[in-house]
């Protein structure tokens, strides 16, 4: 079973995604409210896949996605963002996120998202 | 979504919704004093509005979303192309227009109702002023035209270089419904980036606008590129998510020399892809640089929300627990025994215990900002509609009381600032000729003082007509028989009584026939009790004295029969034992008692809850004073018990069923394990006086 860290500074996002994933087989082995948190879970737990916000207080996604590669270039992250952050979601694709899912998102897209991960 | 009920769902978007809302609120009025916004400000609001977009788009809240949506964007201008001119006021009616409607919406839904009102109305407001901050009339020239940036289609290199590399095309569709396929293009690109040269693609501008969008939907997007291994690009090609279908193909020269793409559409090349990052890196490294400021200082701790039943149930348990250890420590069998080391392990029990009641109640404590900040906009509005200049002072909102006691002030608190500033500050012109400045003042203040928190409101207006309330409270018959001269506090208090209103004319704000005993009851309610100062043409000031919390109060314990009673010590006046010769009876048979003066009836409470006693002879037994809403009566009950902190726990079901029980708040545990009886005095006199 995929372990998932779902960092999003919103908590009915964190509920939303975990529901979805942990009914669809994954397991959701942490949650962060903001990227900095993020980072330090993602060292302490590893998981196999990040689920990622971008914009978020004390450390937005772009940084933490930085962060995290570096402690882990192999790391899987997908950038969950909105409408309208097209260039931050292109500069996470050249920082190394594996995926990206547009919200509002749909169990589909998210599982299509993480099935090749 | 699986797993989990919409109910859960919903409950949860409208609790963060409504924490995001009032942070919003918070910080716009603060803004529009300031008239600017902090880099960190326009963050915030700007992830709060992003937030709950997503947020409703999830729960299907169209409406909602489109709203925060508009708003967003509103502040992603202001943050980022910083305009100079901005109309505050319009601003901050705008967002706040927009937050009253988001709120509206979720008070619908925790009353059951899944339909969202009609947003479109406002959000054509909302784009207008975005365009009017986009274009201002007075620089026509300069905005518009989008500057050209590095997007300019660099030289296509010359084909011949890559030798004997075969070209390739490759035409890729998405899944319908993918979103941002233009990213996803980009994305694609990415993936392949280092496998190929000479890359070029169609449509070219996939970094800026759905223009491409629209295009990689309906055409799909084109590829072009040469390499020396195809079939690892076409893997990581199939690899890539949301592919629909994928065309690839390898092309010759000709075939894939510009005449297959038209002039007017330049084909963009890879060395200008890589330009195009460079600069995006550039401006990431800035925006990490301005994120890395605002990190600086920790804004939250980590928190969690508990719902309030569980607090309820702990606080109820450790309520248990101080008794349970009351009735050990001071158990009869214990009694006439020396026991050194039993002491000394119940001292530790006992501060252990008192220090666990203390956390449990400091969990429940709420700091008072939240209910002050609310009144921000009530001055605002208000100030605005009346042509009045209003600055509101607020301070000690950090001063925290319980749970429940915040539910229970912030009416009062409304109603009380609106009469502040519906009748007591006076139009800017009033107070020039008063010579006062032309803003006025309301403070609000908050802090401890002993076990109380005080609530000060003051404003600096035209005071209380002593005349006029006079005058109004005679009218009304409040002035009781024995006429003698009030003094000016007691007119100021005469404001506080039921059916008491000087303005006769009902305004928008005050005066909606809730009058100030309303405000006076809603504190009772909760123990507390309320004060009114005020100097003509220096201001009126309101005190309202609220404990820390309700669950818990200081009640003296007396006896009557076999029965304890408590009473709150806040109700109690005096206990005394009168001479014989203070007591006398009046021709209706009344039992009375003359007290510095002023008779006061005689409650015997044996008789009142009809408790068999041999104490029935004055002398036997001890008089309480006690008064509540301006009525006394002292009770009479056989001999007093002591003081102490009680828990206050409602009447059990069954005996509520069983019979009306007049007076009696509800019931707690003694230190030795008998039930006492809490009296609720207003509910007691109210009986007493009828009967």
């Amino acid at each position: 079973m995929k372990r998932i860290l779902i960092v999003d500074d919103s908590a009915f996002m964190r509920l939303s995604l975990k529901n979805l994933l942990e009914g669809n087989g994954y397991e959701v082995v942490g949650e962060a409210e903001n990227g900095l948190v993020g980072v330090e879970k993602y060292k302490e737990l590893n998981p196999d896949i990040v689920t990622l916000d971008i914009t978020m207080p004390e450390m937005d996604g772009l940084t933490a996605l930085n962060e995290i590669m570096q402690f882990d270039p192999n790391a899987k992250v997908v950038i969950v963002s909105a409408m309208g952050q097209e260039a931050n979601v292109r500069q996470a694709v050249l920082n190394g996120a594996s995926n990206f899912i547009v919200k509002p998102f749909t169990t589909e897209h998210v599982l299509r998202a993480l099935d090749r991960l | 979504m699986s797993g989990i009920t919409r109910e859960a769902m919903l409950e949860m978007f409208i609790y963060e919704t409504v924490q995001l809302l009032e942070k919003l609120e918070e910080i716009t009025i603060r803004s529009e004093q300031t008239k600017a916004y902090s880099p960190e400000e326009l963050n915030e609001l700007f992830r709060v509005m992003h937030t709950i977009k997503g947020s409703a788009a999830m729960m299907e809240y169209q409406q909602i979303s489109r709203l925060a949506h508009s708003l967003e964007d509103l502040f992603h201008f202001i943050r980022e192309e910083k305009p100079v001119e901005i109309d505050f006021s319009a601003l901050t009616d705008l967002i706040l227009k927009g937050k009253d409607f988001i709120k509206r919406q979720l008070t619908g839904f925790e009353a059951g109702t899944d339909h969202e009102e009609d947003s479109e109305v406002l959000v054509a407001e909302i784009r207008s002023f975005l365009e009017d901050l986009k274009n201002p009339k007075t620089l026509p020239e300069e905005t518009g035209d989008p500057a050209p940036e590095s997007d300019a289609p660099e030289q296509e290199e010359s084909l011949g270089i890559w030798g004997e590399n075969r070209r390739y095309k490759v035409v890729v569709f998405f899944d319908e419904d993918c979103q941002m396929e233009e990213v996803r293009a980009y994305a694609l690109l990415h993936q392949i980036k280092d496998l190929v040269s000479d890359i070029s693609y169609l449509p070219w501008d996939i970094t800026d606008g759905s223009n491409a969008r629209e295009i990689i939907q309906k055409e799909g997007f084109t590829i072009f590129f040469r390499t020396e291994n195809p079939e690892a690009v076409h893997q990581r090609l199939l690899a890539t998510s949301f592919l629909k279908s994928l065309s690839f193909e390898a092309v010759d020269k000709q075939e894939s020399n510009p005449e297959v793409l038209p002039e007017e559409e330049p084909v963009k090349t890879g060395p200008a892809v890589q330009e195009a990052d460079k600069v995006e890196q550039q401006k990431d490294e800035q925006h990490r640089d301005d994120h890395s400021v605002a990190a600086g200082k920790p804004r939250q701790q980590s928190f969690i929300s508990v719902s309030i039943t569980k607090l309820d149930e702990l606080l109820n348990l450790v309520g248990e627990m101080v008794i349970a250890e009351a009735m050990v420590v001071q158990n009869p069998d214990l009694k006439d025994l020396r026991l050194d080391n039993f002491e000394k392990s119940a001292r530790q029990l006992n501060k252990i215990t008192s220090e666990i009641q203390d956390i449990v109640m400091s969990i429940r404590m709420v700091p008072l900002s939240a209910t002050f900040h609310q009144l921000n906009r009530i001055v605002r509005d208000m100030s605005r509609k009346l042509n009045k200049e209003i600055q509101l002072e607020i301070i000690g909102e950090e001063t925290e009381v319980d749970k429940n006691v915040i539910e229970h002030i912030s009416d009062p608190l409304i109603h009380l600032i609106r009469n502040a500033i519906d009748h007591g500050i006076e139009t800017p012109a009033e107070r020039a000729a008063a010579g006062k400045q032309a803003c006025g003042k309301i403070t609000l203040e908050a802090k401890n003082a002993g076990g109380d928190v005080l609530i000060i409101i003051k404003d600096d207006g035209r005071g209380l007509d002593r005349d006029t309330i006079l005058k109004k409270a005679k009218e009304r018959g409040l002035i009781p028989q024995n006429n003698k001269e009030l003094s000016d506090q007691e007119i100021f208090n005469l404001i506080l009584l039921p059916g008491f209103s000087t303005k006769d004319k009902v305004s928008e704000y005050s005066g909606r026939g809730v009058g100030m005993d309303v405000v006076k009851k809603n504190i009772e309610r909760i123990g507390g009790s309320v004060t009114v100062v005020s100097k003509p043409g220096q201001g009126t000031m309101f005190v309202l004295k609220i404990p820390l919390t309700l669950a818990i109060i200081d009640g003296i314990n007396i006896k009557v029969g076999k029965t304890c009673f408590t009473i709150p010590t806040i109700g109690i006046r005096s206990i005394f034992m009168p001479p014989e010769h203070d007591i006398t009876i009046d021709p209706d048979g009344n039992e009375l008692i003359m007290l510095r003066g002023e008779c006061h009836p005689i409650l015997r409470l044996h008789q009142f809850y009809k408790v068999q006693t041999e104490k029935t002879d004055f002398s036997a037994g001890i008089f309480i004073m006690v008064e509540q809403d301006g009525k006394t009566a002292c009770l009479f009950a056989d001999e007093l018990l002591g003081q102490q902190q009680v828990v206050i726990k409602s009447l059990p079901n069954y005996v509520r069923q069983l019979k009306q029980l007049r007076g009696i708040a509800g019931c707690t545990l003694l230190g030795d394990g008998s039930i006492s009886l809490v009296l609720d005095l207003s509910g007691l006199l109210d009986a007493f006086i009828a009967s």
